[in-house]
């Protein structure tokens, strides 16, 4: 990376050629290892069915082709469960970026009674599994005939990515200096305007990091909605379960089926995988 | 991953604080905030909020699948689901099981990825992009994804793992199963967790290290210091409460351990391979016993609300929370 001459600093202590070379040896052995599953699937998937199904795997296929990724494709409620899981993601990662910016703003730009309170249930509720709040979300929603339904999953997805997305986007307010605030209420802007023409296009980065992430979050779920749900009203994850269940498992068209619920999710990490990895030290650390 | 901060990361050598009178003079009763944050916690309270009190509540009456359909309301039957809970012998196992395996998921997972971060220091720039990419791609992989994976590759007619431990001379694993016996399948699910976790752990770790200031490592070494004792000495105690954090996240993560149990066990993980988790969750969906799966969730979230209390304690003491 790029400041790698500044932080070459920590272990340079005692360092030796040999020593060096240990290191670097160590460091490809270690990405091979965890790479090999990244790399067996994607070898698996363009393997025709009866290569897949050797006794002696091969590393690579012998006779590559797309089948699997059409069969995947072809296979029942492939599609369906494709376009539920994009409308329920995106309907709840809309919702909790609306909800979730309002309430970030009052956290990162008012000091009142009951703040630190709020802080901390919003912390707080990040922690408890959702599995466990099963039992009774299935009950409660089922009363109000929202099992089986889109709109019932994506309300639950809403609020699982609601806390994260209000402590995410706290950060990214409070970065905003606040004279930029006041500099513009004095210049007579409203408040609702300083609210528009300041806080919010600053915050566009953030608003980006942080819907991505919670689509990624949203898209990833399957207990929930394997739970609640229908086969017919499911998303991709879930199909990828079920998939193992019914009917013995068709490895090859599996791993083509997890290789296209992935892309959409590994391509938006990659891209915020700055702000994931540097966020959590910013404090931690004192230089 | 999902406690994560943003990149707030201020300016080294900024004015650490400004004046709290200066910036803000609307200390007046103002409604503003509670009505930005209303919905926020509306939305909590119903979706969470409400749910959590349910479940205590069901805990104590008898919901079964004849209420379920009919509507009717479950009897009270006061502590009957957990004194039934607690005087099972199988579900001592369970909470036995899911703690040994947070325990000895959480030390390795947390020591690799301290070692492979301190590795980073050391090696060459082009092989930490190579280690860093590779993370990546194992960090950006849905759990379930994964999972079916290492269902893959250990399965026991064509899994490559199998293959490749039968060329090692004088072993036969050809046809062998990772799951009859608990201890190999509880190795593939706690391998699996750890090469899962190790991108968060040695990345987070990592960035805390860049941020250890050189000079006191040079300092330390011009006075003699060996590099073990610079490691000892200041690197860890340094990037100590970082440590605290990720470890703190990781017993909460590892101990609602599910996906990975559920996925390589089919959806039918036999008794061996329960956790706390899946073990309420079968209960209640699988027997439809929902008053009894509450039961085991609310002792499971009572087990945890120490771990949970220190790790939002740790996040205000960092300042994490101004």
């Amino acid at each position: 990376m790029a400041r790698s001459r500044v932080d070459d600093g920590v272990l340079t202590v005692g360092r030796s050629r040999v020593g060096t070379a240990f290191a670097n040896t160590g460091g490809v052995l270690f990405s091979i290892v965890m790479l090999f599953p990244v790399y067996w699937i994607l070898n698996t998937a363009f393997k025709p069915a009866n290569e897949v199904l050797a006794l002696t795997p091969t590393f690579l296929p012998k006779d590559p082709t797309f089948a699997n990724f059409t069969s995947a494709f072809k296979a029942p409620l492939f599609l369906a469960d494709m376009v539920n899981g994009l409308i329920v993601t995106l309907l709840a990662v809309a919702g909790s970026l609306v909800v979730g910016f309002l309430a970030a703003l009052a956290i990162a730009r008012f000091r009142f009674y009951g703040r630190k309170a709020i802080i901390l249930v919003v912390l707080a509720v990040q922690l408890v599994p959702f599995v466990s709040l099963l039992i009774p979300l299935f009950l409660m929603l089922q009363s109000v005939s929202l099992t089986n339904s889109l709109v019932g999953v994506s309300i639950t997805y809403l609020v699982l990515i609601l806390p994260y997305t209000v402590w995410t986007l706290r950060g990214f307010i409070s970065a905003i200096p606040r004279e930029l605030d006041e500099a513009a209420l004095i210049d007579g802007c409203s408040r609702p305007q300083v609210f528009w023409r300041i806080i919010l296009p600053l915050t566009g980065p953030g608003l980006v990091a942080t819907s991505v992430y919670g689509f990624i979050q949203a898209w990833n779920e399957f207990i929930i909605i394997n739970t609640l749900n229908s086969p017919d009203k499911q998303n991709l994850m879930a199909w990828l379960l079920q998939n193992q269940t019914t009917r013995g498992t068709a490895w090859g068209p599996l791993m083509a089926g997890a290789i296209i619920t992935s892309i959409p999710v590994v391509i938006f990490f990659l891209i915020i995988q700055r702000n994931i990895a540097t966020g959590l030290t910013a404090g931690a650390v004192k230089g | 991953m999902s406690v994560v901060d943003t990149p707030t990361r201020p300016p080294r050598g900024s004015a650490p604080h400004r004046p709290e009178h200066a910036a803000r003079p609307r200390r007046r009763r103002d409604r503003t905030p509670w009505l930005l944050a209303a919905p926020t916690l509306l939305l909590l309270a119903a979706l969470l909020g409400y749910p959590m009190v349910k479940m205590v509540e069901l805990s104590f009456q008898n919901m079964r699948l004849r209420e379920l359909i009919s509507g009717r309301a479950p009897a009270w039957v006061g502590l009957d689901n957990y004194t039934r809970v607690l005087s099972d012998s199988v579900f001592w196992s369970v909470v036995l099981r899911t703690v040994a395996f947070t325990a000895v998921s959480v030390i390795v997972s947390v020591l690799f990825g301290l070692g492979i971060a301190l590795l980073m220091r050391r090696v060459a720039r082009g092989v930490r992009l190579l280690m860093m990419v590779a993370m990546m791609f194992v960090w950006a992989l849905p759990q379930l994804v994964a999972a079916q994976i290492f269902r893959w590759i250990t399965d026991s007619d064509f899994g490559v793992i199998n293959y490749l431990i039968d060329k090692l001379p004088g072993v036969d694993y050809q046809n062998h199963s990772w799951f009859v016996s608990p201890a190999q399948g509880w190795l593939v699910i706690t391998t699996l967790v750890v090469w899962a976790g190790i991108p968060f752990l040695a990345i987070t770790l990592n960035a805390g290290l860049t941020q250890v200031p050189k000079e006191l490592i040079e300092a330390a070494t011009v006075d003699g210091a060996s590099a073990w004792q610079v490691l000892r000495s200041i690197t860890l105690p340094m990037l100590k409460p970082l440590i605290v954090i990720v470890t703190t996240l990781s017993v909460i993560w590892n101990f609602g351990l599910f996906v990975q149990n559920w996925v390589l066990r089919d959806s039918h993980p036999e008794p061996a391979f329960q956790t706390l988790a899946t073990y309420s969750y079968t209960q209640a969906f699988g027997q439809s016993r929902y008053s009894l799966g509450a039961a085991i969730s609310v002792i499971t979230v009572l087990l945890m609300l120490g771990v949970m209390a220190f790790y939002i304690r740790q996040m205000f003491k960092i300042g994490e929370v101004d």
